[in-house]
């Protein structure tokens, strides 16, 4: 496997332009979609089968009465260890050499496990091609030596692309750098390997919380329930099934009544 | 922002259908070898009435696919801890299982009785794994309801005994058969199956705490205690306690389980688009 690439989106730079939602529509080929009120500037309100890059507007309330912008452009994370791929019965979904999470279009039926299987709510289903859609990490552009869309055209730098782990040494400067700003709830999401979901490649600088943002504090893989509930159901087989012998159990006794 | 599948009237009716195909089975499988001579009435519409029901199941699951025709894609891997991925498998082997019965309940030979109960048995498990993997698939998710509580291959697989034995019942009553010993044993092997799934509904209620809002006081709340606790669990145990003597109560009780079976697997799946 080839050198791990991620992208690191730095919140604290986002202007909200959306210049990469735009950019990833384009590029993409990613239909527009009919608007929807979000009580915001946020549109849309979450990822869809044409929203793979999404810019989220957070406001959030400032002790003096005042609100302010949580800017934070969201994208597909690329987990490394993916409940979507896990998931998928056909093999589409896949895990590149660069260590990203992508649909095979060819060989994927449909049958919409991943959509549920996303503990971030990315994976979306697209009824006119009858396939599951997400963000594929530009997949094109970086096997031919160019980075994600979204990356190309961010004006502040916001959204990063490189190999991981020089990524990562440079988000935990970053991070110091605002603690010693003041801001004091300034952190890293996903960018840890040792932490949920085994690090996502796609990760994120925050300036709160991660609820804040609308993202789980502690994603879970889906499958990790497998084992325990299949034991259960082995469990309760036998119940029934120990139930079912003493309801038919031959007693040795003549059977009652005639049968017709 | 979690997502659901959108799976709705076609896998409702997947996980009914499975559901009643395994336990009929198991329950036919019981008879066949643990029963007596005359409970082999109960195996043959056992057998018999899993076969076009699997064979249905295959055709709902197809059927709902974005892409029908790649169904076979499903067959170029196999995922050991994934439960679409086995499901999708199992499902064909418990076909061969109940297709081999099915046939096998035509026949009157002794050797081939025998055979047709060493494949029951061993079918038995598939039908098992066809009633409750429905249940593990649910719970390998990311969302609250279906994941939290663990039980829901437990319960899936009460509800398939269940509402197979149920079917057992109805068929044996349409067809003039329900009398005698045979008849009783299959009540009785009712009665417990629906209070174990009692159990097993009331502890996943309870382990989901605030996750079964949306069952218990959402938009499918009244179909759930309703439906399924007191129209399709309660009042067939009242009924099978009060009145087994009368035939006809009892096969009113077999519809009322058939239904709450097919309540459960609806306000489970649509509960979750809430």
């Amino acid at each position: 496997m080839a050198r791990t690439l991620a992208m690191f989106t730095d919140t604290t730079l986002c202007i909200g332009c959306r210049a990469c939602q735009v950019a990833c529509k384009s590029w993409n080929e990613l239909g527009a979609e009919p608007p929807e009120w979000t009580g915001g500037y946020q549109n849309h309100a979450h990822f869809t089968d044409q929203t793979f890059r999404l810019v989220r507007f957070i406001e959030e309330p400032r002790p003096n009465g005042d609100m302010a912008w949580l800017l934070m452009s969201d994208v597909c994370k690329h987990c490394a260890q993916a409940g979507c791929l896990d998931a998928c019965p056909t093999g589409a979904i896949y895990r590149t050499e660069f260590g990203t999470v992508n649909i095979n279009q060819d060989v994927c039926n449909g049958c919409r496990y991943c959509v549920s299987s996303c503990p971030f709510g990315v994976v979306s289903f697209n009824e006119d091609t009858g396939t599951a859609k997400k963000c594929t990490f530009c997949n094109d552009r970086i096997h031919n030596g160019l980075g994600p869309a979204c990356a190309k055209a961010c004006p502040t730098e916001s959204i990063q692309f490189g190999f991981r782990d020089e990524l990562v040494a440079k988000a935990q400067k970053r991070v110091e750098t605002l603690k010693g700003m003041g801001f004091k709830d300034a952190q890293l999401y996903g960018a840890d390997s040792n932490g949920f979901l085994g690090g996502l490649n796609a990760f994120f600088l925050l300036l709160s919380k991660p609820s804040t943002y609308n993202l789980p504090e502690n994603p879970k893989l889906p499958q990790r329930n497998v084992f325990v509930d299949s034991l259960l159901s082995v469990g309760s087989a036998l119940i029934v099934g120990v139930g079912a012998l003493l309801a038919f159990r031959d007693r040795g006794r003549n059977d009652g009544g005639p049968d017709a | 922002m979690l997502k659901n599948p959108g799976w709705e009237m076609l896998i409702v009716c997947y996980f009914f259908f499975g559901g009643i195909a395994g336990g009929a089975f198991f329950a036919a499988a019981i008879a066949d070898n643990f029963g007596s001579a005359r409970d082999g009435k109960v195996a043959r519409v056992g057998y018999l009435l899993s076969l076009p029901l699997v064979a249905l199941c295959g055709v709902l699951l197809i059927a709902d696919l974005g892409v029908p025709l790649r169904f076979l894609n499903m067959m170029r891997t196999f995922k050991f801890s994934d439960p679409m991925s086995i499901g999708a498998w199992m499902l064909g082997v418990f076909g061969a299982f109940s297709f081999a019965c099915s046939a096998l309940s035509f026949t009157a030979s002794e050797s081939m009785i025998a055979l047709r109960r060493k494949l029951g048995f061993v079918g038995m498990f598939f039908g098992f794994f066809l009633a409750s993997y429905t249940g593990v698939l649910l719970s390998a998710t990311a969302l609250p309801l279906w994941s939290d509580a663990r039980l829901m291959g437990a319960l899936f697989l009460a509800s398939g005994a269940s509402t197979g034995i149920a079917a057992i019942s109805l068929i044996l009553f349409l067809i003039g058969a329900s009398t005698g010993e045979s008849w009783r044993k299959v009540t009785r092997a009712d009665r417990f199956s629906i209070i174990f799934e009692l159990v097993v509904l009331a502890a996943l209620v309870v382990l989901l705490g605030s996750a079964a809002r949306p069952l218990t006081m959402g938009h499918y709340a009244p179909l759930f205690w309703g439906g399924l606790v007191v129209a399709g669990l309660l009042v067939p145990l009242v009924i099978d306690f009060a009145g087994h003597r009368m035939r006809a109560l009892t096969a009113v009780a077999s519809v009322l389980v058939l239904a709450g079976g097919f309540i459960l697997r609806y306000v489970m799946l649509m509960s979750a688009h809430s």
